[in-house]
């Protein structure tokens, strides 16, 4: 209860930001720091059950289907990072009101550091993959805030950072993964427990995601470089997040699951190989420094590469060592973070070349900076002593033999030697020498308590490490469950890793006295900057090759959007003749003579069509094609369509003709048409496997079940005769509902469009003139027209007729209109205005389809409207009705629209 | 009473387009209808869901016909999941686009309605023919609202739209006539695992799945969707994304399982059309140059992700599909919707000419960050779960390319993320001005965006309810006879 | 290969040829013989054995009454989306290769992307 009570509890304190910060101001860093104490406070309460072996843990259902449950527990080895992650922030949290300055917006900055020490701790308690997993991400998503936040030049290594953590995070992920899967739980003490029951090639993989995340994380080479950038941030955010805690995270990481992975030999192999020479390379690279901060980051990538070669050897001893140097390089290391602070905020600079004899002002500060940078260079009586000799000794009894031992460690001593070297360098050529500035004053006791506090106790704490013994040898032994260490102690005797020490101090003096020599020597090898620039050019290569696959969908015009769609057509007509293979002759005959006529004329029809060049002869000869289909469809048995496509054909060509003649430049113009070369050619496939598809899969079955219900039922079930007409409105009236909102939608489009496009079209010089005869013509022909539509709608159900076909005769009357009246004058029936029809429509068939429903039957089911007397109207016809008016609606909207002049329509939209 | 919550979620919709119509209303009263209805639909859909989470498989025949030939809607889990994540998108949209200022058209509100009908009815339906139609009468709208600002460009990319959809319905409607042709029926329940007994079926079927894949935007057949989508208004840009794809992949997901479910011979096809997908798209998004282009690119890749989990076919991975597309509706309509305030604000999206928003939009970058992480697959976010199941189930079924394919693809999406984010929310104001039109954009703008982020939060961090849900839809794919026997009572 | 299979390949190719061809008016028309092609297909799916109207007295050989309503509904839908294509055809939209983009607006396409660098690659 206590961890979750924690948690919440950081999460609350991040929360009272905004309200505190109101009143505070930036001062609201010190409650936070009283908060981060209380936590602390609360955890160690644990520490007494802790050192007797014992943990604390709690766990909650989170996702029960997966067996993914919200498991926090505590051992040693979470202690001691917990305690880590809440002091140093409590120290951090206190030293920021003083940074910062006094106006501003901070409470994102308090807000998103507080959050991140919860997502710390949860990542440090998680006793589930998945609930680690999410802390892990958690934090880097809070460190990309924190370093990006606030200025723009800091968007670039925040990117950096949050690319590779959280590369690093989903390499975490496939481990975790993998782990579940082969071990079918998520629950780490059970997985950490039996490392026998994961299989080898399991295990392999799973190691090396998770140390490719330990490397990433930790700033492991060649993944380093984007923790020198992150120190663009400001200081506190750089020395809790990029220096103590983060950063330790892969540490932590690392020890857990080296009692998983810690017997296989790849994993200690990788781990002393990376780490030992990331602290090298770190270490000189924090040699060439003239920025504090960049000297500091390079100098955490060394030590941080130190701690994982040392977990790699993988004995109690080391792992001890490990344990403990992860203390005194988060107390060390944050507070030296704190004094570069300090000295950047007095003296206006953090670079070496401008910085001198600041001893003489600012004597406390000076005193604290040489203290942390002892322990840095593992001088005694600091904590950083103890630690480096516990390393020394862990690595020179390194098992695996005397080459790796020695290997490793001659590694640690040259890292160790560099890292006194450029920690004098820091003491002495900041506050040596004469002074260059006037005017410097030691800061405020406010402003250096945090950074004193932690130098002195990082002092301290050498020569008392003893009190810090048991609970470094408890956690050690969490981290691999192999037998307790030998006690921690300040003074060994006179062993190797004494000799060692003393080996690291004269070198390192040697190389700082002969610094301007050696640093000719250094400056002139390569830099860290090649990674950077890797991957910044990668990056650069990246946006380009997406550039180039996005040019794709960039293609003016519909054509190149086609082609894809029909070449899968092709490709899936080429798949399915091979899986289908040779079919069987379909029984009976299904060519008839006149299919053949039709064939042969549609042959020459459709030839001229292809290469007509006049838009006139292309709208013939389109109109032509249906009219020619409109027949065989009455051979086939099939009179309905038949008549309706006529009817479809007919008020096409009548609105082309109307669209067309607004636009009077364009008949005559012949269109340049496009290489068709290709065009042809995919054609001719697509068509071939048209004809092959409806060959091979038509014609081959009986009549089916729904026909034969059709056939034989349809008639005492509805009443109706035309059956085709009986299932358009009966057995599939919502399909027909479909298509009437589809015309009413194009209706209320064409209005739309039209209104607001502002048509193109230019009017013509002068009215035209009517034509006489077809005018005349029009005015005997027009209420035929109309009665044969009302005909055709009322004997829709007995024979070939309905809604769709008498409302396309008489909107054919009111296309006729249109073309004879030439838009000049009003023609007849030129009063009728698409939306009212369009709304009437929708809403009677709507209505006729709900009615029912009110009595509890389905939508759209039959039923009889009782008239006055002894008559009725069945709800099918009032049904078809409202589809008469939604065709109408369309119909006329058309030709009214697409039939006027061109111009912005100025009176009011129907 | 089931009956007309089945059916309500298509005529609601339809009912309120027509009465808004016949009575040309105040801005103010289309905008209450269009919420209203789209309200009253989000509770028919949770109250259908309530009812068949248990396994139960609520179905109506349209008219009451006989078996044998009526139309019937069902609703089982995933199509209650599916009407859910619909109406939220729908409510989302219309408010954004009422917070924008982009609903002034009177024709706006009724022709979401109409999209929003369409595509609920084909959810819905189990007939094929019907889907076909209901298809169309979610595409027509579309087609229409492209072209309702009445620009060229608009015009031109709506050209794009059209005829690729023209043609995949074309095809589509090509597909259901050939699967009647061999099989004699386009009901789903007569043809449960006709492909796999049939090579002809799979052949007719084939031609439905390229059709419903062309409209998905799948890789190869999907350079039409950031064409066309990034030049439209971004508020209907969220809505066809919420929508118009999403019920494609859908289709797609259930023709599959009815009719391929589990034969090998064919999830291999969709595995490759997946990996393909979730690579293209993403690397398309990272190259592009403006929110709505990025946004765009990365639909087709989230679409191979949750093709992945159908190509992988088991119960897990469908339950992950299912899981990621519902979480993932709403992750993509609430960083549409951000594009569309920002766009709102600045009058461009595109990057270049963006900045600095994160100081003087701080909730809206917020929402953003929020979705961004989501689509990114970043905990605590919803979509972290779902890229986890799917890469789980992936690696249970020993599909190593797939899980290496879709971490890699995840790292992209994050780089493309951060790409907008440094451009358009870090960084220097850029030199877009406000919008020429001087609207300022208010809380209504960005309240839309916010609530979908939070709930993409809230998915994540208790994904349970979503994930039980998942699972039994999965079960109704895996295993149809349940969606069968229902639908044939 | 059936008369209407043929039909079906030859109003299929020509469809997809126009279609093909970059103006407008052709891609509508082309659209226009890809649903007479598919409306062919459909009439054939029902079986082109039995060619009697199917009404409710026509006794045997009466053809398939199912396929005629889709391709009846096909038509309609299809006939509503060539005329909004057609209005479409007044628009500005059909002069699209001569309108350049309206310089005030900033929203301009992004179809160049040498002018339209992203900061992150500078």
């Amino acid at each position: 209860m206590i961890l979750a009570f924690v948690l919440a509890w950081q999460v609350g304190l991040a929360a009272t930001v905004p309200a505190l910060s109101r009143r505070l101001g930036r001062n609201v860093g010190y409650p936070l720091a009283a908060g981060y104490a209380v936590a602390a406070a609360l955890l160690l309460t644990r520490l007494p059950a802790i050192l007797d072996d014992d943990v604390v843990q709690i766990s909650w259902r989170w996702l029960p289907s997966l067996d993914v449950s919200a498991a926090l527990r505590m051992d040693a080895l979470s202690l001691i990072f917990a305690l880590v992650v809440l002091g140093v922030g409590g120290l951090i949290m206190a030293y920021t009101p003083r940074y910062l300055s006094g106006s501003g917006q901070h409470i994102t900055l308090y807000v998103s550091l507080t959050l991140f020490a919860g997502a710390m701790l949860g990542l440090v308690f998680a006793n589930d993959l998945l609930l680690l997993f999410v802390f892990w991400e958690l934090t880097s998503i809070l460190s990309f805030v924190l370093i990006g936040q606030n200025q723009p030049a800091a968007t670039r290594p925040a990117v950096h950072a949050l690319l590779v953590t959280s590369g690093g995070g989903l390499a975490l992920l496939a481990g975790f993964v993998i782990l579940m899967v082969s071990l079918g739980t998520s629950d780490i003490s059970r997985i950490l427990a039996q490392p026998e029951r994961l299989a080898s090639g399991p295990a392999a993989a799973a190691s090396a995601l998770i140390l490719l995340a330990v490397f990433t994380k930790s700033a492991q080479v060649p993944f380093h470089f984007w923790l020198p950038g992150a120190m663009i941030a400001i200081t506190p955010v750089s020395a809790y997040l990029h220096a103590a805690t983060m950063v330790k995270a892969g540490i932590y990481l690392a020890m857990r699951f080296s009692a998983l992975f810690g017997d296989r030999r790849p994993w200690s192999i990788a781990l002393i190989g990376v780490g030992l020479a990331t602290a090298v390379l770190g270490a000189f690279l924090a040699l060439r420094q003239h920025d504090l901060k960049a000297l500091l980051a390079y100098s955490t990538v060394s030590q941080l590469g130190l701690l994982i070669g040392v977990i790699g050897v993988g004995t109690p001893e080391s792992d001890a060592a490990a344990i403990l140097y992860t203390v005194a390089h988060a107390l060390f290391k944050a507070t030296l973070f704190m004094l570069v602070g300090i000295i950047d905020h007095e003296a206006g600079s953090r670079d070496l070349r401008e910085l001198s004899g600041l001893r003489r002002e600012m004597p406390v500060t000076s005193t604290m900076t040489a203290l942390a940078a002892m322990s840095l260079a593992g001088l005694p009586p600091t904590i950083g002593f103890v630690g480096k000799e516990a390393i020394f000794e862990a690595l020179s009894e390194a098992p695996g033999g005397v080459w790796l031992s020695w290997t490793g460690t001659a590694l640690a001593v040259l890292a160790s030697v560099l890292t006194f070297a450029y920690a004098a360098r820091l003491v002495y050529g900041v506050f040596a020498g004469p002074p260059r500035q006037r005017g410097l004053y030691e800061p405020s006791w406010s402003f250096l308590a945090p950074a004193a506090v932690a130098a002195v106790a990082a002092t301290v704490a050498g020569p008392l490490v003893g009190l810090l013994g048991p609970l470094v040898v408890r956690a050690a032994n969490n981290a691999r469950p192999q037998g307790e260490p030998a006690e921690l102690a300040f003074w060994h005797g006179f062993t190797v890793a004494l000799l060692l020490s003393a080996l690291t101090v004269v070198f390192g003096m040697l190389l700082f006295t002969f610094r301007t020599r050696t640093d000719r020597m250094f400056l002139e090898a390569p830099t860290a900057r090649p990674f950077v620039s890797y991957f910044d050019r990668g990056y650069g290569w990246l946006l380009g090759f997406g550039d180039r696959v996005a040019a794709m969908a960039r293609a003016e015009g519909p054509a190149p959007f086609l082609i894809m769609p029909l070449l899968a057509v092709l490709l899936l007509g080429a798949a399915a003749t091979a899986l289908v293979g040779p079919v069987s002759r379909p029984p009976g005959s299904l060519t008839r003579p006149g299919d053949l006529v039709v064939l042969a004329l549609l042959v020459m029809v459709i030839g001229g069509l292809v290469v007509a060049r006049s838009l006139l002869a292309t709208i013939s000869l389109t109109g032509l094609v249906g009219l020619i289909l409109s027949v065989w469809f009455v051979t086939v048995g099939a009179p309905d369509v038949a008549v309706t496509l006529l009817l479809v054909e007919v008020l096409t060509t009548i609105v082309m003709m109307l669209v067309l003649r607004q636009r009077p430049g364009e008949p005559v113009r012949r269109e340049r048409a496009r290489p068709s070369g290709a065009a042809a050619v995919l054609a001719a496939g697509v068509g071939v496997i048209a004809a092959a598809g409806t060959a091979a899969l038509t014609g081959r079955r009986e009549l089916s079940l729904p026909a034969r219900y059709y056939l034989e039922r349809a008639e005492p079930v509805t009443g109706g005769h035309n059956i085709v007409n009986v299932i358009l409105v009966d057995f599939r009236a919502l399909d027909t509902l479909g298509e009437a909102v589809v015309l009413s939608v194009v209706a209320l489009g064409l209005a739309a469009v039209l209104d607001t496009a502002g048509a193109t079209g230019r009017a013509r010089a002068g009215p035209p003139d009517a034509d006489l005869v077809f005018g005349f013509a029009y005015r005997v022909l027009a209420p035929v027209m109309l009665l044969i539509s009302a005909y055709l709608f009322a004997r829709g159900h007995e024979e070939v007729g309905g809604g769709f076909i008498g409302a396309l005769v008489a909107g054919t009357a009111v296309g006729l209109g249109h073309l004879a009246h030439a838009g000049s004058s009003v023609p007849p029936l030129g009063w009728l205005r698409g939306r009212p029809l369009l709304v009437s429509g929708l809403l009677l068939s709507l209505t006729v389809g709900l009615a029912p429903v009110v009595v509890g039957r389905p939508f759209l089911a039959p039923g009889k409207l009782p008239l006055p007397g002894p008559l009725s109207l069945s709800s099918g016809v009032l049904f078809d009705l409202g589809v008469y008016l939604m065709v109408l609606a369309l119909v006329v909207s058309a030709v009214r629209r697409l039939g006027s002049p061109g111009g912005r329509r100025t009176e009011a939209p129907s | 009473m089931t009956g007309i919550l089945v059916v309500l979620p298509v005529v609601g919709p339809l009912l309120a387009a027509a009465a808004l119509l016949a009575w040309p209303a105040r801005p103010l009263l289309r905008r209450v209808t269009g919420l209203a209805v789209s309200g009253l639909v989000f509770v028919t859909a949770i109250c259908l869901l309530a009812v068949v989470r248990s396994g139960t498989v609520l179905t109506v025949r349209i008219g009451g016909w006989a078996a044998v030939v009526a139309i019937r809607f069902a609703v089982d889990v995933f199509t209650g999941l599916m009407l859910c994540a619909v109406a939220l998108v729908v409510l989302g949209c219309l408010a954004s686009a009422a917070g924008t200022g982009q609903d002034r058209h009177p024709f706006f509100v009724p022709l979401a309605l109409v999209l929003a009908a369409g595509a609920n009815g084909a959810l819905l339906t189990v007939d094929l023919f019907n889907l076909f139609v209901l298809i169309e009468v979610m595409l027509v709208p579309s087609y229409v609202l492209l072209a309702l600002r009445g620009q060229a460009r608009d015009v031109r990319a709506g050209r794009v739209y059209v005829a690729t959809n023209l043609l995949a319905s074309t095809l589509l409607l090509a597909g259901v006539g050939l699967l009647y042709g061999v099989h004699g029926s386009v009901q789903l329940n007569e043809l449960v695992g006709a492909a796999r007994e049939s090579s002809r079926v799979a052949a007719a079927g084939g031609v439905v799945l390229v059709a419903l894949a062309v409209k998905s935007a799948v890789v190869p057949v999907h350079a039409w969707l950031p064409r066309s989508y990034s030049e439209a208004p971004p508020v209907v840009v969220a809505l066809f994304s919420g929508l118009l794809t999403k019920v494609g992949l859908y289709a797609l997901i259930r023709v599959f399982a009815v009719l391929y479910g589990g034969s090998a011979d064919h999830q291999w096809v969709i595995g490759a059309a997946a990996l393909a997908s979730m690579l293209v798209g993403v690397l398309g998004a990272v190259g592009e140059h403006s929110m709505r282009r990025v946004l765009s690119f990365h639909m087709v890749s989230q679409i191979g992700y949750v093709l992945l989990g159908l190509a992988l076919f088991t119960h897990e991975s469908l339950a992950a599909a299912i899981f990621y597309l519902v979480q993932y509706i709403l992750v993509k309509t609430a960083l549409f919707l951000c594009t569309a305030a920002v766009h709102a604000d600045r009058g461009t999206d595109r990057l270049v000419a963006l900045g600095g928003l994160a100081m003087t939009r701080p909730v809206l970058a917020a929402a953003f960050a929020g979705a961004a992480l989501s689509l990114a697959g970043l905990p605590p976010f919803s979509g972290f779960l779902a890229k986890f199941l799917l890469i789980k189930a992936a690696a249970a079924g020993g599909a190593w390319v797939a899980v290496a394919v879709a971490l890699g693809v995840s790292l992209l999406t994050l780089t493309s993320m951060l790409k907008v984010w440094g451009s358009v929310f870090w960084g220097l104001p850029g030199a877009a001005r406000p919008a020429a039109t001087g609207w300022r954009p208010q809380a209504w703008a960005t309240l839309p965006a916010l609530t979908l982020a939070v709930a993409t939060l809230l998915l994540g961090l208790a994904g349970q309810q979503l994930l039980i849900l998942s699972e039994a839809a999965a079960t109704g794919l895996t295993n149809p006879t349940e969606y069968l026997a229902a639908v044939l009572r | 290969m059936t008369a209407a299979a043929l039909l079906v390949g030859l109003l299929t190719a020509a469809g997809v040829f126009l279609v093909l061809r970059g103006s407008q008016l052709r891609l509508i028309i082309g659209f226009i013989l890809l649903g007479h092609a598919v409306n062919v297909l459909l009439l054939s799916a029902g079986v082109l054995r039995w060619r009697v109207p199917a009404f409710a007295d026509g006794g045997l050989d009466r053809a398939d009454p199912l396929p005629q309503a889709f391709t009846l509904t096909a038509i309609v839908i299809s006939f509503g989306i060539t005329i909004y294509l057609l209005g479409l055809l007044r628009t500005g939209g059909a002069e699209a290769s001569v309108i350049e983009p309206d310089p005030a607006d900033d929203d301009g396409p992004t179809n160049r992307p040498t002018e339209v660098r992203d900061r992150d690659e500078t």
